[in-house]
């Protein structure tokens, strides 16, 4: 997997905000069928990143390589031409629609002039089914749907239009341990499935059990990558926080970090 | 659920079906309203109505008046004739939770990723929370769950439900798993080796069911095995009765977690396997292995291949000692089937030339990935005075548990 062309790599990203640095210099690259997990405090970068991989944002200098193209990212539409879909906090759901219109909304498929409510179902049962979702039906309106059901939804609404990279912000943010379990296995479903998956959390616990890579943002700088199958909680502490090595084995943060 | 045959095409087989279609839905989803199994099944109202009041009257499913979205609907569940029980496996790379009724029916199932290295406070905080929400979701409470079996890919000591061999899984050397949980929980809670549960699933509901003398092999992140000794499983006086994970293989070998050189677990387990994969496939999980290997890759199918022949010699020996009819394999890695069985059994039968009309036999499990779980279920249940309706049980053995 290390010696392909990532899916994604983006090189020397900066974005400045008047004086505040949000990115300076990121690099980032995402492989198919690979979970990179994007760490980091508050106001370390990893969101300023994720829109500009979505088209939100645009970054002021840097490049984005997309299967090792050059490309531009300047909207939304872009992103999802190039086989990229986002996740965002606020999941961007529609309470009063079901479940098919809610994963179709602004894609809705036609037959003709009218819209092709038949294939839109098939295509929403099959698409739940290849995430191994709990949902039970695809005509269930989404208010009667639970916190982590509507992430499953927000999450199969990103695999229509079969994309290649798909990014989650904050995808377990204040949801019980059952509806972070479910969601946990759906994105580990979109790894197995051949996606490259960017996964923003501050969830360490979350993050190293799925992740493969774990990239670590502080101040909207690099401070380190590591192999996520063998990395410990306190190491990657110690890059967010900025902790060096010497502090974590010996000073009086080792106390703090081993309870 | 009795299943008349019918004449295909007639209409009482399509009414069977269309019977079979409901349960195999409330059994997914563990409990969802008329509306919603109506939806789920592309089945008529009327319908679904009539066959959850068949199957009501027949004792298969319970219905209970709930509300969604502000209007009264009817629940339905999976019948729990006398109470619940909760089997959870903790893996070294994550956790599995089921709920099943006295006849082992599993009427709800949750998995969870775990971190490597997983800390025992985090993960059994985790453990009991995903209980609740397993119960909150078919409609229960923890009134309704009679006991708690719970697995650990470690030697457990019977006696006090705690690991009894250091340093295999960092962190949870001092801890009294049963007591942290049924002291969360207020339940009784059975902690026990998951090879040793994997034995108890496959030999009273899998494909020992026949046998009484049989081996569970379980080849995951690490390797165990459970013995089956006329009907019960044999646990040994500190537990560890079956870790051939540890025993050594190799002379001189790679350091073990356990202290000792060259264990089987240093030659067979994950790491060692993803390590000899590193070069040319770059970082893999355990389950690529698995996918790439039925994909047809051929070096991960050598590797797994090799794994197999490892673990058949060491096999081989504990055949020797227990002679057993046949050998159960399960675990993560026996997803690639006859890749990992065919060199195993070859291995195996290859040192154990004992009885020439009784050749040894290999075989993959039925439970499939879930036995370890559906172990800890069958231990929970077995351990509860509760008259049991399940034929297979009489050969309960007493449980490893702690109250």
């Amino acid at each position: 997997m290390s010696g392909d062309v990532p899916l994604l790599s983006m090189r020397g990203i900066t974005k400045r905000f008047q004086a505040v640095e949000a990115l300076v210099d990121v690099d980032l690259d995402v492989h198919a069928h690979e979970i990179v997990a994007l760490v980091g405090d508050n106001g370390a970068g990893k969101s300023t990143l994720a829109k500009m991989i979505s088209g939100v944002m645009a970054p002021d200098t840097g490049l984005i390589e997309i299967d090792g193209e050059q490309v531009t990212i300047p909207s939304a539409t872009a992103a999802r031409a190039l086989g990229i879909a986002t996740v965002f906090q606020d999941l961007a759901l529609c309470e009063n629609l079901d479940v098919t219109s809610n994963l179709f909304l602004g894609r809705e498929l036609r037959s003709g002039p009218a819209r092709d409510d038949g294939r839109m179902e098939l295509i929403a049962r099959q698409v739940l089914r290849d995430l191994n979702s709990r949902i039970p039906s695809v005509r269930s309106p989404l208010s009667t749907l639970s916190k982590g059901q509507r992430q499953s939804v927000a999450i199969a609404r990103t695999l229509i239009g079969s994309p290649r990279l798909v990014v989650l912000d904050e995808p377990t943010a204040s949801l019980s341990v059952g509806h972070t379990a479910e969601v946990l296995v759906h994105i580990e479903r979109l790894r197995d499935l051949g996606l490259g998956v960017l996964l923003i959390s501050h969830n360490m616990n979350d993050v190293r059990a799925v992740a493969d890579r774990i990239v670590v943002l502080r101040h909207g700088r690099n401070n380190g990558e590591f192999d996520a199958a063998t990395v410990s909680h306190e190491v990657i502490l110690a890059a967010i926080t900025g902790a060096t090595a010497s502090e974590v084995e010996s000073g009086p943060l080792s106390t703090l970090l081993r309870r | 659920m009795s299943r008349r045959a019918a004449a295909a095409g007639s209409q009482s087989s399509l009414r069977e079906a269309n019977r079979l279609l409901v349960v195999e839905t409330v059994k997914r989803y563990g409990g969802l309203t008329q509306v919603e199994l109506a939806t789920a099944t592309g089945l008529s109202q009327a319908t679904v109505s009539t066959i959850v009041r068949e199957l009501l009257a027949a004792g298969v499913v319970d219905t209970a008046n709930t509300t969604r979205s502000g209007r009264r609907a009817q629940m339905v569940t999976l019948a729990r004739r006398v109470g619940l029980a909760v089997g959870v496996h903790v893996g070294h790379r994550s956790m599995r939770v089921v709920l099943g009724d006295f006849t082992h029916e599993v009427i709800a199932e949750q998995s969870l990723p775990l971190p490597s290295g997983h800390r025992a406070d985090t993960s059994l905080d985790r453990v009991a929370l995903l209980v609740v929400d397993l119960l909150e979701r078919v409609g229960a409470t923890l009134d309704d769950v009679v006991g708690l079996g719970v697995g650990v890919p470690v030697p457990v000591d019977s006696s006090t439900g705690m690991v009894s061999v250091a340093g295999l899984m960092p962190g949870w050397d001092d801890v009294h798993v049963g007591q942290v949980l049924s002291k969360r929980l207020g339940l009784p809670v059975y902690v026990d080796n998951d090879a040793n549960l994997g034995a108890i699933a496959e030999s009273t509901l899998g494909a020992a069911r026949e046998h009484d003398d049989s081996l569970y092999v379980r080849v995951s992140h690490g390797v165990g095995a459970g013995i089956v000794i006329g009907g019960h499983v044999h646990r040994g006086a500190g537990g560890t009765a079956g870790a051939i994970g540890h025993l050594p293989v190799e002379f001189p070998g790679e350091p073990c977690r356990c202290g000792n050189d060259g264990c089987l677990d240093t030659v067979v387990g994950a790491q060692a396997l993803l390590g000899r994969l590193r070069n040319s496939h770059g970082v893999l999980a355990l389950r690529d292995v698995v996918q790439r290997t039925n994909d047809g890759d051929q070096r991960c199918a050598q590797v797994v291949a090799e794994a197999g022949t490892a673990i058949g010699r060491v096999v081989a020996g504990l055949g020797v000692a227990v002679n057993p009819q046949v050998v159960v394999v399960g675990g993560e890695l026996a997803d690639t089937g006859e890749v990992l069985l065919r060199p195993l059994r070859e291995a195996a039968r290859r040192k154990v030339r004992l009885n020439p009309f009784v050749p040894l036999e290999v075989v993959a499990a039925a439970l499939g990935s879930r036995a370890e779980v559906i172990g800890a279920l069958a231990l929970a249940l077995r351990s509860t005075d509760v008259p049991l309706r399940v034929d297979t049980d009489e050969d309960v053995d007493a449980a490893a548990g702690t109250a």
